[in-house]
């Protein structure tokens, strides 16, 4: 039981860095399902730079300036152009792990060996981390864990609790408003996209740096996605997401324990039962509250 | 000036011309759904064309991590290239192979680890399948396991539901069962699992994690960069217990060192398969028929031993090698 629930909080913790990137950009109205793609750049660059460097630190720094200058691109195409959103988002889908690959090529040549990093070291808080159950599973962690969870908060006191988050969720809901009240729309899209841009290549270099000690092309492995996923599923707020988050975290590890105690069982029945479990919550919570209400628009000052 | 360019011109036709005249230098392209650079099965399937192409003279060419959609309009697109042979190192290029088999009756395909029956189905002729004996495959791996087991439990990670990986498994169970029933040890494989992915290396990691839980002391895998996030959690329950304990078969090349875990590999030399492909390419005579890779041919061996095998175990282990090479293993 420990076990399931420390599996389903690694297999959560790149997804709530990834949703909550998410979260920022929908927030100020920007919809960007380019996740995948920002992710791949973050875990890349934060191999290499683990890699050449040995601190993990200086990693996730890397990958998530990396995936900002990328996310940069999608931020003015949509932001200054106003390009669709779905197009450019799809475009850094298909650009960025193909310049994560060419990059990984250009560097460790082709057809090379594995390379292999040490990862981030767990602290352990001494005394609290020998409480049964809840000792190894709070307190025994990467601080990276940690730090996911305190963005949640975090997160949740800047957008109910702040007059900066107030601003900031209406340049999402209704910018003209916004822009009528002096907040400066323009600047809270591209913050959205830096914010954005940044936590997901921290999810994507989280899983290089922190969870597996490789790198390997398409190690995102649609987490990228489900992300998307999970920021629906949360109804938009911090809170929500985690939950969600954890949620999948739980289905995957459920159906990998599963697949392992099980015998005889056909191991598709497993493999279903993250999406079956997506559908069932998603039928009964319904779509009642649709997120932001600008969100995918684009913004003209001048347009009436 | 225009006489120059004129003259260029003439010149450069001529060379053109005159270039068939000089031997033909044949082409060879790979497709590839993992990573070149995974440490597993494409790093081995990528380096057996080059050594191939060596051997041969070839010039060479490779796509890798494509998705499912991009299988036919990738070799579609080395077709129209000119190469002379598609190499496609896996069961699930077979359609895509087949259907560009049909449109290019000229050009060859080599179908790495294809069924026995796909070579028959292609209309033109012009499909070999490439098949090592994944059964042997599986045996290599098992009968150490089989000897090296002291909890008998023993698990098996899959990438996907291939008739190759089904297979391993099978030979994977039944060497080690064998084996281990002659040392007197009930051995339990654990159910066949699949990460879907051969990428995701972080599934390998809970994959092994929760394994270990039901008391897995050797792995074997068919799943690429998966399988190195199983041996990573390998490695970190190992040192967690202080001492190195669990252990990891490698495969498909000899990957002894990489981590401390390894205890052998099972080798897979699909070059020399390869290298019989590109000449009967040369030849005139490919395509309609499959090419196994056995121990016997050389395709199939175990790689170096680590010294966490012990003397007596390691002479024991090359003692079934040797009876697979004969053919009297579990007669």
């Amino acid at each position: 039981m420990t076990d399931l629930i420390l599996a389903t909080v690694r297999m959560a913790v790149p997804l709530v860095f990834i949703a909550l990137a998410e979260l920022y950009s929908e927030r100020s109205g920007m919809v960007n399902i380019g996740l995948e793609g920002l992710a791949s750049i973050g875990a890349l660059i934060g191999f290499l730079v683990t890699f050449t460097t040995g601190n993990s630190w200086l990693g996730i720094l890397a990958g998530a300036l990396a995936a900002i200058l990328v996310n940069l691109i999608y931020a003015f195409a949509t932001v200054t152009l106003c390009a669709d959103h779905t197009v450019y988002g799809m475009a850094i889908n298909i650009f960025a792990p193909a310049l994560a690959s060419f990059i990984y090529k250009a560097y460790f040549g082709e057809g090379s060996g594995l390379s292999q990093i040490t990862l981030m070291q767990g602290v352990d808080i001494p005394v609290l981390k020998d409480i049964p159950f809840i000792g190894n599973l709070l307190f025994n962690q990467t601080p990276m864990v940690y730090i996911a969870f305190l963005l949640v908060i975090l997160t949740g006191v800047f957008f109910n609790r702040t007059k900066a988050g107030l601003s900031y969720r209406s340049v999402g809901e209704h910018p003209k408003a916004a822009a009528t009240l002096g907040i400066n729309v323009i600047g809270v899209k591209y913050l959205g996209c830096v914010l954005c841009g940044a936590l997901a290549g921290i999810g994507g270099a989280y899983l290089t740096t922190c969870y597996v000690n490789t790198y390997s092309e398409g190690c995102i492995a649609g987490r990228g996605f489900i992300a998307l996923a999970a920021v629906i599923f949360g109804r938009w707020t911090g809170s929500g997401i985690l939950l969600a988050c954890l949620f999948f975290g739980l289905c995957d590890a459920l159906q990998i324990r599963l697949q392992v105690a099980s015998v005889g069982v056909p191991y598709q029945f497993f493999q279903m039962i993250p999406y079956i479990a997506t559908v069932a919550v998603l039928a009964i919570l319904g779509a009642k509250k649709a997120g932001p209400k600008a969100k995918g628009k684009p913004y003209r000052r001048e347009q009436r | 000036m225009k006489k120059l360019i004129a003259l260029v011109l003439v010149l450069a036709m001529a060379m053109s011309f005159a270039a068939p005249a000089s031997a033909k230098t044949y082409k060879v392209a790979m497709i590839c759904d993992s990573s070149i650079s995974d440490g597993g099965w494409g790093t081995a399937c990528y380096n057996a064309m080059i050594d191939a192409a060596a051997k041969m003279g070839w010039e060479t060419a490779y796509t890798d991590s494509i998705a499912q959609n991009e299988y036919f309009d990738t070799a579609d697109s080395y077709c129209q290239l000119g190469y002379d042979l598609i190499y496609a190192p896996g069961n699930q290029y077979t359609d895509a192979i087949l259907q560009a088999a049909e449109e290019y009756p000229e050009i060859c395909f080599a179908l790495l680890n294809g069924a026995v029956t796909t070579p028959d189905k292609a209309v033109n002729k012009n499909v070999m399948s490439l098949l090592p004996d994944a059964s042997q495959i599986g045996w290599i791996a098992g009968a150490l396991a089989g000897l090296m087991t002291e909890s008998g439990t023993i698990a098996f990670i899959g990438g996907m539901e291939l008739d190759t990986t089904k297979g391993k498994y099978e030979g994977f169970g039944e060497a080690a069962k064998y084996v281990g029933g002659l040392k007197g040890k009930t051995i339990n494989l654990l159910d066949c699992v699949y990460a879907g992915s051969f990428n995701d290396s972080a599934k390998g990691v809970e994959f092994a994690k929760a394994m270990i839980d039901k008391g897995a002391d050797v792995f074997f895998g068919d799943a690429s960069a998966v399988d190195s996030g199983a041996r990573q959690a390998i490695d970190e329950a190992n040192t967690a217990k202080g001492e190195i304990k669990i252990y990891d078969i490698g495969q498909p090349a000899d990957i002894l060192g990489q981590n401390p875990c390894v205890i052998c590999s099972q080798v897979t030399d699909n070059s020399a398969m390869i290298v019989a492909a590109m000449q009967a390419v040369v030849d005139g005579n490919f395509g309609g028929t499959t090419l196994f890779g056995t121990m016997q041919n050389g395709c199939l061996s175990a790689g170096r031993i680590s010294d966490l095998v012990p003397a007596a175990v390691q002479e024991e282990y090359q003692g079934y090698l040797a009876q697979m090479m004969d053919g009297t293993f579990m007669k």
